[in-house]
């Protein structure tokens, strides 16, 4: 009898295992799509909007005149030529200019051109931004930007978040404390954005006290010696990281604790405490395991949003991100960098996204990817 | 409930405090009050022009540290002892705060500003009041240029009525006429009004309910104002506009930025009517010192500006003829384009496609204890002179903190590198050539030749101001059989005058360039090479090689230079190469003859060079490896060629072993014939040890040698060069410009028919103004009318005094009322005159 019970049970476990499988795996394969489709459709979006349908060539082949002809009126001052050569000068130059450029081929053909490049990840060359290197490459103005934007952003996104994550979660234990009332008073100071602060911090520690760099990575010219190099680096990083904290820190205290709050008033956690539970057991199974697929959440787009940098206050602060790097693309229509930022960042998501959706279900055991019929 | 409410209050408090911090101007930008008469000076800097003499070669500091500093910090920087000096220069809205912060600084040519108006008959039937010259001319009566001036420029900018460089060479030649001009064109708004409402009424137009109208519908100027730049268009082009309303049109301002502005003012037919002006601002880095050409390019339909607005102006047939004239220079003698000129300034009122308003200036500030020398146009970033004199104020030696606006923009290369004034800081640092720009006249000075002989043809109109270089008129210049008149990339071998024009060759000009008969000795490049008429051969050949296709370096993008080149260049003759003598032959004529005495020093586009560091660029060139120029590196597919940085550094490496190896010497059917594989292999030895101490490739014989870079953190270091062959006391003399302090003194009543007497005081920093220095004292007397009853020069009476005498016959052309009597002092030796004025009234 028990044999035949377990004989009849197998097939069962095999058929829900080989059901999850096949769950799993269409989730997993109509997720990729979705997303692959949301990448090129984004991309491409993008690329319109970075050239305004097409109508930045008209834009940039204005300006080529206009600088062109500038560029030969210096070239030419104080040297006898004759009028024809020097409209030929111009002439010539313009079409090189435009030939350099692309220009000589329609919008829409080379829109597709970069976007194919771009799911590929062949980033290309950068029209008119150089790295700092003096390389065209897109990958190199990219990647030389990236460790100077991580060290910023990283350092002062992951001490923000940790520790509004840790201060709020405390403050949700003592709601109506005074320090509770503290940061919600100082709540509003995230109204200002960093490079408020930023400028601030320059005038009091820069200018008035002089103990710290105005701006910058590191002195000029560089200490010579490793340790006195990052030493260096690390002063450099102070206002800078401490302006993006500042900026964020009581409102983002105050979102966390509020978000803490809703979860430490419910009714199992009413009931945990009147059993007696300590403190700490409350927070850590109570309070935070429900909370962690948000908290995760979260923490991964916040590390994909250090790729982003922080263009104002790296700007203030000249320090040599990325953020910069794009703004100034931006504002130079160079495509190519565009829309290497762009698909990078695309990637990034688009795999974060696919991550989480497993992440949730490991976390949180009401979480069941791809849904399924219960 | 206390512990509530101090929160509270706390908050409050830091907020509040935040809020108030950012809202109120910061304490280094508030305006300074700028007396309405104040003239802008070049310099500030509270030192003496001279410099005790020194035994001490090349820069006078040990060391520049370059930096990249935000603008809008500098002058806290400044004060705060954190830079010494900001190189790239201020906008005239920071002058205010530059002098509160009791900062030195030197002046520089900005951007000059005005308005373009759209010429074309519209198609649509439009009526379009810019069609006609008169209705322009007079809307130089409705811009007020010395109220633009003081708001917004802060009265550091001049005020520009033309399209010469106001204060430039040209202008001083003809300052009377420039004057009387300006006096004529000052500010009337009623008047401006008076001529626009005659003119619009004669095409038909009428004032309904006090706006113009046509036709029944009204007349909507479109008003093209530019929102970014330096931002100083924005209010300029409000105040035309508001100018415009005043006198009854109605303008349809759209604010736009440069690239949404140019598909329109560039990018549309003028006929479409899609706009009526726009607020336009050019730029000069140079003191030009022949601007004839600029009334054909910024007025004429003959222009080469490529700007189809220029194409729709009808211009008055005179004006037509004599910009064309003036651009092709064919008049017969400088006399005679000194008339033409004069003609040409009333003619371009009276057309004025375009309305100058002001002529900017650029601000350097630096510390107290900085000496600066700034070029009147380049300033100190790109003016050739300032590394030569730049120092502390009475000290050799130091370390000097220069900051800028930017860094290593894009690669290093003297070809086709980074062409940024920021990075043209760093260049000149480290660079020679054959002559020195003047940086108060634009005229040119021995470097590193000795001296120079001008020959041109008879009737040429070519001048001589200094002695080093002597002007010959001949009635034929023949060009020597012998001498190279181009190359052949194939056999990689000079073609000569003989062979290319069996039949002789004739020129307009020949040059004759002695260089010092030590040259080969005292001048080495920063390698420790000693320079070599190899260095001298090499550049000639790169000259032409580039340009030629059956080359390995041959570059599309250096084609349109080199052609514009040919077509003045006639031959280069070595009469000897120790001591380097060289001839020039060229079509090329200027006035003045300082600027025709270029020799061939290897000089390239952006920078000198020394022929071993371009034999391994150009292997790397050949090999399709990298390219100099972005043209030809970007369809390639492959990087600009970098000497301090980057991928490129390894090719040149790899290339440098290659060369190394095999005793590489370039050109070899042409070169070979004066370099040995022993000097080759020692020149590439020295290149090693340099890239191993410093870590890059840029050489030069300047006064200081790039020592370090640091490329993502933007910072460079130059250091003193010990073996430089000349003097740090060489240019002394240029360390501030002689700027003429003018007193006029005189009765302030005269009686009709009688005759007046005035004194001229002139002096520098309160002594007599050394009389030599002194081109001329021009005098000009305006009647009641603002009219010119007369124009002459003011007598010498001694050093510092000059007088003015109105004869008895003068003041009888006078009538009873208030007249004003103007002197200008112009120098010799720097190209700024002063001005001083007295009003007197006759009776």
């Amino acid at each position: 009898m028990t044999s035949e019970l377990s004989e009849k049970e197998v097939p069962k476990v095999e058929s829900a295992t080989s059901s999850s499988i096949k769950r799993i795996a269409r989730f997993m394969g109509f997720r990729v799509i979705m997303l692959i489709v949301t990448i090129v459709i984004g991309v491409y979006a993008t690329i319109l909007i970075a050239n305004m349908g097409g109508y930045v060539d008209t834009i940039m082949r204005n300006n080529i005149r206009e600088t062109t002809i500038m560029e030969v009126a210096q070239l030419t001052a104080n040297k006898a030529i004759a009028p024809e050569a020097r409209q030929k000068m111009v002439q010539d130059m313009i079409d090189l200019e435009e030939k350099r450029l692309g220009l000589d081929t329609p919008f829409v053909i080379r829109s597709f051109n970069y976007l194919w490049n771009g799911l590929r990840l062949e980033l290309g060359r950068a029209q008119y931004m150089v790295s700092d290197s003096g390389s065209r490459t897109v990958r190199l103005i990219l990647l030389e930007r990236l460790p100077a934007t991580l060290l910023l952003m990283g350092s002062s996104q992951l001490i923000l978040f940790f520790v509004s994550v840790f201060l709020a979660l405390m403050l949700s234990r003592s709601y109506g404390s005074f320090w509770d009332k503290l940061v919600i008073a100082l709540s509003p100071t995230s109204a200002a954005p960093p490079w408020f602060y930023g400028i601030f911090f320059i005038l009091i520690f820069a200018a008035i006290l002089k103990v710290l760099p105005f701006g910058g990575m590191v002195d000029s010219p560089p200490p010579d010696t490793t340790i006195g190099y990052a030493l260096n680096v690390l002063k450099h990083l102070i206002l800078p990281a401490s302006s993006l904290i500042v900026a964020a820190l009581f409102f983002s205290i105050y979102n966390w604790r509020t978000f803490f709050l809703i979860y430490s008033s419910e009714d199992y956690v009413e009931m945990a405490k009147a059993k007696g539970l300590n403190a700490r057991d409350i927070e850590r199974r109570y309070i935070l395991r429900p909370t962690l697929p948000t908290i995760i959440t979260n923490f991964a787009l916040l590390l994909i949003g250090l790729w982003t940098g922080a263009t104002i206050t790296e700007t203030v602060f000249l320090w040599p991100g990325l953020g910069r790097t794009i703004f100034r693309a931006i504002g130079y229509y160079d495509t190519a960098v565009i829309v290497g930022s762009t698909i990078i960042y695309a990637y990034l998501l688009a795999f974060t996204v696919f991550l989480l959706d497993f992440v949730y279900a490991l976390v949180d055991p009401r979480v069941k990817v791809g849904g399924g019929n219960n | 409930m206390f512990k509530k409410q101090v929160t509270f209050v706390i908050a409050i408090l830091l907020v509040t405090s935040l809020l108030m911090a950012a809202c109120q101007p910061a304490a280094p930008t508030t305006p300074a009050e700028v007396p309405a008469t104040e003239a802008p000076v070049v310099t500030e800097a509270p030192v003496e022009p001279t410099v005790a003499p020194s035994t001490r070669v090349g820069g006078w500091l040990d060391e520049v540290v370059f930096s990249v500093v935000d603008a809008d910090s500098v002058i806290t920087q400044l004060q705060a002892g954190a830079i010494d000096m900001y190189a790239n220069g201020l906008s005239s809205k920071d002058l205010p705060a530059i002098k509160e912060a009791g900062l030195a600084y030197s002046t520089n040519n900005g951007l000059y500003y005005n308005i373009l108006y759209n010429p074309a008959t519209f198609a649509d039937g439009r009526l379009n009041p810019f069609t006609n010259r008169k209705i322009r001319e007079a809307t130089n009566w409705m811009y007020d240029r010395n109220y633009l001036n003081q708001e917004i420029y802060e009265g550091g900018a001049l005020a520009k009525w033309f399209t010469i460089q106001t204060q430039g060479p040209d202008y001083v030649d003809l300052i009377d006429v420039a004057r009387s001009l300006e006096t004529k064109y000052a500010y009337n708004l009623e008047k401006a009004n008076e001529v626009i409402t005659a003119e619009m009424e004669g095409m038909g137009a009428e004032l309904v309910d006090g706006k113009w109208a046509f036709e029944g519908e009204p007349i909507v100027l479109t008003f093209i104002i530019r929102t970014d730049s330096d931002k100083t268009r924005l209010p300029i082009g409000e105040y035309v506009a508001a100018q415009f309303e005043a006198i009854g049109f109605t303008v349809d301002r759209q604010l736009k930025t440069g690239s949404e502005a140019s598909p329109i003012w560039i990018g549309s037919v003028p006929e479409e009517g899609q706009w009526h002006l726009y607020t336009a601002a050019w730029g000069s880095s140079i003191i030009d010192r022949d601007e004839a050409n600029m009334f054909q390019e910024m007025y004429l339909n003959s222009s080469q500006q490529g700007i189809p607005a220029w194409y729709s102006n009808v211009s008055d047939p005179e004006f037509q003829e004599l910009g064309d004239k003036l651009y092709a220079a064919t008049y017969k003698d400088l006399a005679e384009r000194k008339e033409w000129m004069k003609r040409a300034l009333e003619l371009s009122l009276e057309d004025s496609l375009q309305v100058w308003l002001i002529d900017g200036k650029g601000f350097i500030p630096y510390l107290d204890n900085v000496v600066a020398t700034a070029d009147l146009a380049a300033g100190v970033e790109s003016g050739q002179i300032g590394p030569y004199t730049l120092r502390f104020d009475g000290q050799e030696g130091g370390t000097m903190r220069w900051a800028t606006q930017d860094l290593f923009a894009e690669p290093y290369n003297p070809l086709g590198g980074s062409n940024w004034t920021f990075d043209h800081g760093v260049y000149g640092m480290t660079m020679s050539n054959d002559l020195m720009y003047d940086p108060y006249t634009g005229l040119t000075w021995p470097l590193m030749i000795e001296r120079a002989e001008v020959t041109v043809l008879d009737g040429l109109a070519v001048g001589t101001t200094h002695d080093w270089v002597t002007l010959d008129f001949v009635p034929e210049i023949t060009v020597p059989t012998n001498a190279w008149v181009d190359w052949d990339a194939t056999t990689q071998t000079f073609i000569t005058a003989e062979t290319m024009y069996p039949d002789g060759l004739t020129t307009k000009r020949k040059t004759v360039v002695y260089y010092p008969e030590d040259l080969y000795e005292k001048v080495k490049w920063h390698d420790g090479s000693n320079f070599s008429y190899a260095d001298v051969l090499m550049s000639m050949i790169m000259a032409f090689d580039r340009a030629k296709p059956e080359s390995a370096i041959y570059d599309e993008s250096y084609v349109p230079l080199f052609d514009s080149f040919m077509l003045s260049f006639r031959g280069w003759n070595v009469v000897s190469t120790d001591p380097l003598v060289v001839e020039i032959y060229s079509e090329a004529v200027l006035t003045d003859a300082e600027l025709l005495a270029f020799g061939v020093w290897p000089w390239y586009n952006l920078g000198e060079g020394s022929w071993h560091t371009f034999a391994i660029a150009n292997l790397v060139e050949a090999a399709g490896e990298a390219a100099y120029t972005i043209d030809k590196a970007e369809p390639a597919g492959i990087e600009q060629i970098s000497y301090i940085g980057g991928p490129t550094l390894d090719l040149l490496a790899a290339k440098l072993e290659t060369a190394t190896a095999e005793s590489h010497i370039p050109f070899a059917p042409t070169m070979g014939d004066i370099l040995t594989a022993e000097e080759a292999a020692t020149r590439y030895a020295n290149l090693k040890a340099f890239k191993d101490e410093h870590n890059h490739y840029w050489l030069g014989t300047g006064p200081y040698v790039l020592d370090k870079v640091f490329l993502t953190e933007k910072t460079a270091v130059v250091k003193h060069y010990a073996d430089y062959p000349y003097l740090a006391d060489r240019w002394g003399n240029f360390g501030v410009p002689f700027i003429a302090e003018v007193e006029l003194d005189g009765p302030g009543q005269v009686t009709v028919g009688e005759e007046a007497a005035y004194d001229v005081f002139v002096t520098f920093k309160g002594e007599p103004y050394n009389a030599d220095y002194v081109k001329y004292v021009k005098v000009m007397l305006y009647d009641a009318t603002g009219a010119t009853v007369l124009v002459k020069e003011a007598e010498f009476v001694e050093e510092g005094l000059y007088k003015v005498t109105l004869t008895a016959e003068e003041t009888g052309k006078l009538e009873a009322g208030a007249n004003k009597l103007e002197v200008a002092v112009v120098p010799l030796v720097v190209n700024q005159p002063t001005f001083a004025a007295v009003e007197f009234v006759t009776q």
